[in-house]
């Protein structure tokens, strides 16, 4: 009886399998090692996947005794009531899993019943405690036979009884397991053997690095489900709804109409045949009620009826808090992107200013639209040494978008009076610098991005330098990670990194102590997109401040709202994600909000109301530097 | 594109970067002794290049010519003497990344015979110049090549001294406008008639000066843009000059003013105040920076950077001449780079500055006691090493001052007015409708205190005990004063200017008003009240109603006085007031002949400064530990106070501005800064 519930589960799940896997297969085909992929598959799930998942105690603990409980559990079931193994350590061994699983069980009622946490998606999701225990107690009933208990009486009433619930936990957590809430772990597993970023796994440093557009493809970008990689297909559908990204979301938290899990699952609901997230029982997009979104596997993805909102589309920050917390390891950005890349290079479809930055790039090579010979206005009066074709210097300072900009002329100014004290030798590009691309590029448009990115790297490889240093962060990730696919290999430093070097040489000595608390704000670009969270603090340290952190820091820091051409595309929400950040500077009683990178300095300067100056690090040293 | 960033944008001139449009004009404060720079010269002039501005001018018409008489503390140009000078003003301002030039000029017919070298002023023509007196002696052809020869050498002496450039003044009546205009030149040989003949002279000047200093070096003039009478040039006239001389290829600047200095009037055209409009004279150098291929300079009422930025962005202008609100706040592009416009000190156009160097005094800001005195008081107050808790009384400008500099030493600071508005008696003189500029000296304090986290007390008269309540360890009195209408017989029987400028009294219909002051408030209360309808007569006992006032702020007065018919009698004291039926008598009595003559009006208001409040300070002084003694030495050298006559005193007594006597507004924050920067 047992025997037969189990067959007929499994030989559904296994066709359930198959039919799940085709919704993938209209993805484009991408190289994967599958083999390499599947030795990882250990370390891929206790390291990379449970270093996210143990972020939250809680979680870990219920995942360890569901999962570990299921996974033990299941294959002893199979063993003990298939093949009749009916060894009686084994069997008892089976129920200490069934236990484990119940116990689980237990957290995951506990966090969904009588309510759910709000970033949780619920529908199916609310059977999912229930199915667990009806699989749990039906199979530990159904094994006390073979742990030495009288056999069952299948004609009692509570022999049927217990069968039912067999069927129905057999049903949801085998037969219906690619398909029902335990999808996850079915395209999950497959989805860690054929993950479409392999470097991720393993590295010293994040793999945040956009791949290269090839731009003489017939389709640039993402219009359909089908326009995507099969394995990001099969990514989306790992999905598991657990909402860490839409907690962490700048733009979710700001009321900006772009919840992160809605933006997987509505890609994931799009290769139904017939897409809607009419089901989705998650949070929506902020202000956009749920059951409009239409779309199928080959059916356009962006547009104001179809899957996905324009607004929803241009709301994202490229900040990688949401990649950065997705215990699937979901790539969340590199999809954001791929969309874009449509809007941008076959739509023209970009909105707000970014039509008119992309313009100004195109033909000025800067999205200002200023003259490259006034990039040196600010240091008319500094002299700065210009490195021209053929010289030489140690530091090639690249000065960024932030030279044409009072604000980030400040910091500029430090960090020159810096590089002057310490004795560098160093000089700037001057009129020859070229904008970075990388606001080109998280706008979708790859072309001029490519076009900046060569044009750079054949300037700079006509210069002699040991290393570029910038004061940018979006400047750093550019040359450093997104550059050597086009030739250019340079030791790219931050500011931070340089000036801690510095300190650490005894090249600089800090002589005053800053006043009053200092919190220090990680630029995404550096902190999630570079790892560097450390050199900031040390130049913090080194100056002697008292520094505060505030409750989201270092690689979970919240992003000022300034990255991937958000303040360009300025799709509105209700808040303004500035604002919020700057709540929680306000909350540590920091006099100085520290901040690294030119736009989360305009950001954050652009709060209004009393708060923390707004104070770049190269400046704080320089303060603390200062001659008598 | 910001909003200041067509200001903040480098400037090239031949080989010379100006890193930004912000331009300080050439003027002379008064601070240079015998014609040589000083330490006081190079200090005011370093700070606005510490302070960030593009290009100083320095030496407002440095004398080319041993006749010259220096009358205004300028710099002798005329000897090779000046060089070192010039090298460590250079110095000075360079260490800072600005540039600086010196401005040369001839003085014509505008200097005097009687002082420096008595030698007789020299002009085209021999007519007598209205504000100097001078009556020179018409140039012959060797009069004419010297000066030229002088010219040029003053010229390269700015190149030996290390100075980027150098401005050649053919403004405010220096000798080469003289020959321009026709209204000073009569002559008849080939440098008169003709405005081609009347323009050789500065061209021949030009052209020696180009060959000594060579092709390279950054030559300049100043021009007005319209001399603004009827008999000299004209706007047409002045662009056809500048055109003229662009076309030369001499020079590579053009900077652009208005009005002439020929006499009382003029002058005050020239340095206009606040009784014009932001940037009134914009338009004469937008013209001619349109007819011209050459950077064109201007200056005169470009008060704030709003006004100054749009000037540049909109092509008008090359470079923002921001004299007078460089004196105000020498770091007003620091303040505009690290995005603090409002910390800038604004200008109000009171010529507080231009009136003294007038009057032969030395320049100071009406409202920034720090300029000129930056070796003793500081532009940037430092924080002090203790912390202590101060009681200010009153948030007049003394008291806001003082509590603006306590604040920034980082004390805890307890402000109390009476009122339930800052500004204590500028309040009042603001009341008279042209004058109201004069608030934005309370209203920048004002701003400022409330940043620094001032405890500011409105509307509460402050009590011995409200003061002891707060346990100050010092307190400061700038409770001001009251209004005296002098000590005349009958006095109580006048109206004051208060009461007038207040409205708290509505102007009679025939007045007279009394100055025993000198300063603005009388002729302040005539205005208002003539404006009004009042048949006003001022009468004072001085040799010329507005004694105390200079050249530039005394003409705005008297047009309007004149202007509306009101009567001037000087050199009559008022002696008795008495009603007479329904209307008032008032005695006066000319001063030298002591004849008494009568008024019969209906209302005298007589102006004799105020009266010191000194009601808590005097109740305070048993409590204080130096019985509110100041001592005056330490204060002039600059050291902190430390009489501490009184064992049982719980607190520093200080008082400051009028709360002490009857001063003006300077005074007030002087006192303020002075006393409180070593708190």
């Amino acid at each position: 009886m047992i025997a037969l519930l189990l067959s007929i589960a499994l030989a559904t799940g296994a066709v359930l399998a198959c039919w799940r896997a085709r919704r993938w297969s209209v993805g484009r085909s991408a190289p994967v090692a599958v083999l390499r992929g599947a030795l990882r598959l250990p370390r891929g799930y206790f390291h990379d996947v449970h270093d996210v998942v143990s972020r939250d105690r809680y979680a870990a603990r219920m995942h360890v005794l569901a999962a570990g409980g299921f996974v033990g559990a299941v294959l002893l079931v199979f063993a003990v009531h298939l093949f009749g193994a009916a060894w009686p350590p084994l069997v008892w061994l089976l129920m200490v899993f069934l236990f484990a699983m119940a116990l689980g069980a237990l957290y995951v009622l506990a966090r969904r019943w009588p309510k759910a946490e709000a970033r949780l998606s619920k529908g199916s999701f609310q059977r999912l405690p229930w199915s667990l225990l009806a699989f749990a107690l039906f199979f530990f009933w159904a094994s006390l036979p073979q742990a030495g208990a009288p056999p069952i009486d299948w004609g009692a009433p509570l022999a049927w009884a217990m069968f039912a619930l067999g069927v129905w936990g057999a049903a949801e957590m085998i037969a219906f397991f690619p398909v029902g809430p335990m999808k996850h772990a079915f395209a999950g597993a497959l989805h860690l053997v054929c993950h479409p970023r392999s470097g991720r796994f393993g590295a010293a440093r994040p793999d945040s690095a956009l791949r290269a557009l090839d731009l003489s493809a017939p389709r640039l970008g993402a219009e359909t489900p089908a326009d995507f990689s099969w394995n990001q297909l099969l990514g989306f559908d790992a999905c598991v709804q657990c909402g860490r990204c839409e907690a962490v979301c700048p733009a979710f938290a700001a009321e900006l109409p772009l919840n992160p899990k809605k933006l997987i699952q509505d890609l994931a609901r799009a290769m139904d045949g017939t897409g809607t997230d009419a089901r989705y029982a998650g949070s929506p997009h902020p202000g956009r009620e749920i059951g409009r979104a239409r779309g199928g596997p080959r059916a356009v993805l962006i547009g104001v009826d179809a899957m996905i909102h324009p607004d929803t589309l241009w709301a994202c920050t490229t900040c990688r808090a949401c990649v950065y917390e997705c215990p699937m390891l979901i790539e969340h950005v590199d999809a954001v992107v791929h969309l874009r890349r449509f809007q941008a290079l076959e739509r023209g479809a970009v909105p707000g200013k970014a039509p008119h930055v992309l313009a100004e790039l195109r033909e000025t090579d800067n999205p200002g639209g200023h003259a490259l010979s006034s990039r040196l206005d600010w240091a008319a009066d500094l002299s700065l040494p210009i490195l021209a074709e053929g010289g030489e210097c140690d530091v090639l300072l690249w000065l960024g978008e932030g030279a044409f900009d009072l604000r980030n002329q400040r910091t500029l100014r430090a960090l020159v009076r810096l590089m002057r004290r310490a004795g560098i030798d160093f000089a700037v590009l001057g009129e020859a610098e070229l904008d970075s691309g990388d606001l080109a590029r998280r706008l979708g448009d790859e072309a001029i991005f490519q076009s900046l990115a060569q044009r750079n790297v054949a300037i700079l490889d006509r210069r002699a330098f040991s290393r570029i240093v910038t004061a940018d962060p979006h400047v750093f990730h550019s040359l450093r990670n997104e550059y050597p696919a086009f030739g250019g290999e340079y030791t790219v430093l931050h500011h931070t990194t340089f000036l801690a070097e510095l300190l650490e040489a005894g090249k600089l000595a800090p002589r005053a102590k800053p006043e009053g608390k200092i919190a220090y704000h990680d630029p995404c670009y550096l902190a999630r997109y570079n790892g560097e969270i450390a050199a900031p603090r040390a130049v913090l340290d080194a100056i002697g401040a008292e520094r505060v952190e505030m409750d989201r820091s270092g690689m979970r820091a919240m992003c000022c709202g300034g990255g991937g051409g958000a303040p360009v595309t300025d799709v509105a929400g209700k808040r303004r994600i500035p604002d919020l950040r700057m709540d929680q500077a306000r909350a540590t009683g920091a006099s100085v909000l520290a901040v690294a990178c030119p736009n989360c300095a305009n950001m954050l300067e652009g709060v209004t109301g009393a708060r923390p100056d707004v104070t770049d690090i190269a400046e704080l040293l320089d303060r603390a530097t200062e001659g008598p | 594109m910001g909003q200041y960033d067509a200001l903040l944008k480098p400037l090239r001139i031949k080989g010379l970067t100006i890193r930004n449009r912000v331009l300080s004009t050439g003027h002379a404060p008064g601070y240079a002794a015998g014609g040589r720079v000083t330490e006081r010269y190079v200090r005011y002039q370093e700070e606005k290049a510490k302070g960030g501005v593009g290009l100083t001018q320095f030496g407002g018409a440095t004398a080319t010519s041993i006749e010259n008489s220096i009358d205004y503390g300028q710099l002798n140009g005329a000897t090779d003497d000046i060089i070192p000078d010039y090298r460590r003003m250079a110095e000075a301002i360079h260490r800072h990344g600005a540039a600086c030039m010196v401005q040369i000029r001839h003085g014509g017919r505008r200097e005097r015979w009687d002082i420096a070298n008595w030698l007789p002023a020299f002009a085209p023509s021999p007519m007598r110049e209205p504000v100097h007196r001078s009556f020179p002696v018409a140039m012959d052809g060797r009069d004419i090549a010297r000066v030229r020869a002088d010219y040029a050498r003053a010229a390269w002496r700015a190149k030996e001294g290390g100075l980027d450039g150098v401005e050649v003044s053919c403004a405010n009546q220096t000798l080469i406008d003289q020959f321009w205009s026709p209204d000073v030149n009569r002559r008849a040989d080939e440098y008169g008639g003709s405005l081609e003949n009347r323009m050789r002279f500065g061209l021949e000047v030009l052209g020696e000066v180009r060959a000594l200093v060579g092709p390279d070096f950054v030559v300049g003039i100043r021009m007005s843009g319209d001399e603004m009478i009827k008999s000299g040039l004209g706007h047409e006239d002045c662009i056809e000059v500048a055109r003229a001389y662009a076309r030369s290829g001499l020079i590579d600047f053009v900077n652009v003013m208005a009005a002439q200095g020929r006499d009382y009037r003029s002058n005050a055209l020239s340095y206009i105040g606040m009784d014009a409009a932001l940037a009134p004279y914009l338009h004469l150098a937008s013209a001619i920076k349109a007819e011209i291929d050459l950077p064109v300079f201007h200056a005169t009422r470009l008060a704030d950077v709003a006004t100054a930025a749009r000037a540049v962005a909109d092509g008008h202008i090359d470079m923002a001449g921001m004299t007078r609100a460089l004196i105000a706040d020498p770091h007003l592009v620091n303040k505009l780079r690290e995005d603090r416009v409002d910390d800038i000190r604004q200008c109000v156009g009171a010529v507080y500055c231009i009136d003294r160097v007038l009057q032969a005094k030395d320049a100071l800001c009406i409202q920034n006691a720090a300029t000129g005195r930056e070796r003793t008081l500081p532009h940037a107050v430092a924080k002090a090493e203790g912390r202590v808790r101060i009681v200010v009384i009153g948030a007049g400008p003394a008291g806001l001052e003082a509590a603006r500099v306590s604040a920034l030493r980082g004390h805890d600071v307890v402000l109390f007015e009476r009122e339930e508005r800052t500004g204590g008696q500028v309040n009042i003189a603001a009341r008279a409708g042209w004058r109201e500029s004069l608030s934005g000296i309370p209203r920048w304090l004002d701003g400022q205190v409330r940043k620094l986290g001032v405890d500011l007390r409105l509307g509460k008269e402050a009590q011995v005990t409200d003061v002891l309540g707060e346990n100050p360890d010092i307190v400061v009195i700038a409770a001001g004063g009251r209004p005296n209408p002098g000590f005349f017989k009958g006095a109580e029987l006048a109206t004051t200017t208060w009461d007038i400028l207040t409205g708290r009294v509505a102007p009679g219909e025939r007045v007279l008003v009394y100055d025993d002051n000198g300063a603005e408030p009388a002729p302040s209360a005539a205005d208002y009240m003539a404006e009004r309808g009042s048949k006003v007569e001022v009468a004072t006992p001085d040799r010329q109603l507005m004694a105390e006032l200079g050249m530039v702020n005394f003409p705005p007065f008297l047009r309007r006085l004149y202007a509306k018919g009101v009567v001037i009698s000087p050199d009559l004291g008022l002696i008795e007031l008495r009603r007479e039926g329904n209307g008032l008598v008032a005695v006066l009595r000319n001063e030298f002949t002591f004849e008494e003559e009568e008024r019969e009006v209906d209302q005298v208001v007589a102006e004799h400064g105020t009266l010191a409040n000194e009601a808590l300070f005097d109740a305070l002084k048993p409590h204080a530990v130096n019985f509110g003694e100041l001592d005056m030495r330490a204060l002039v050298a600059g050291r902190a106070q430390a009489i501490a006559a009184n064992p049982s005193g719980r607190f520093r007594l200080f008082r400051v501005g009028d709360a002490w006597t009857s001063r003006n507004i300077h005074a007030a924050i002087h006192d303020s800064l002075r006393l409180c920067k070593d708190f």
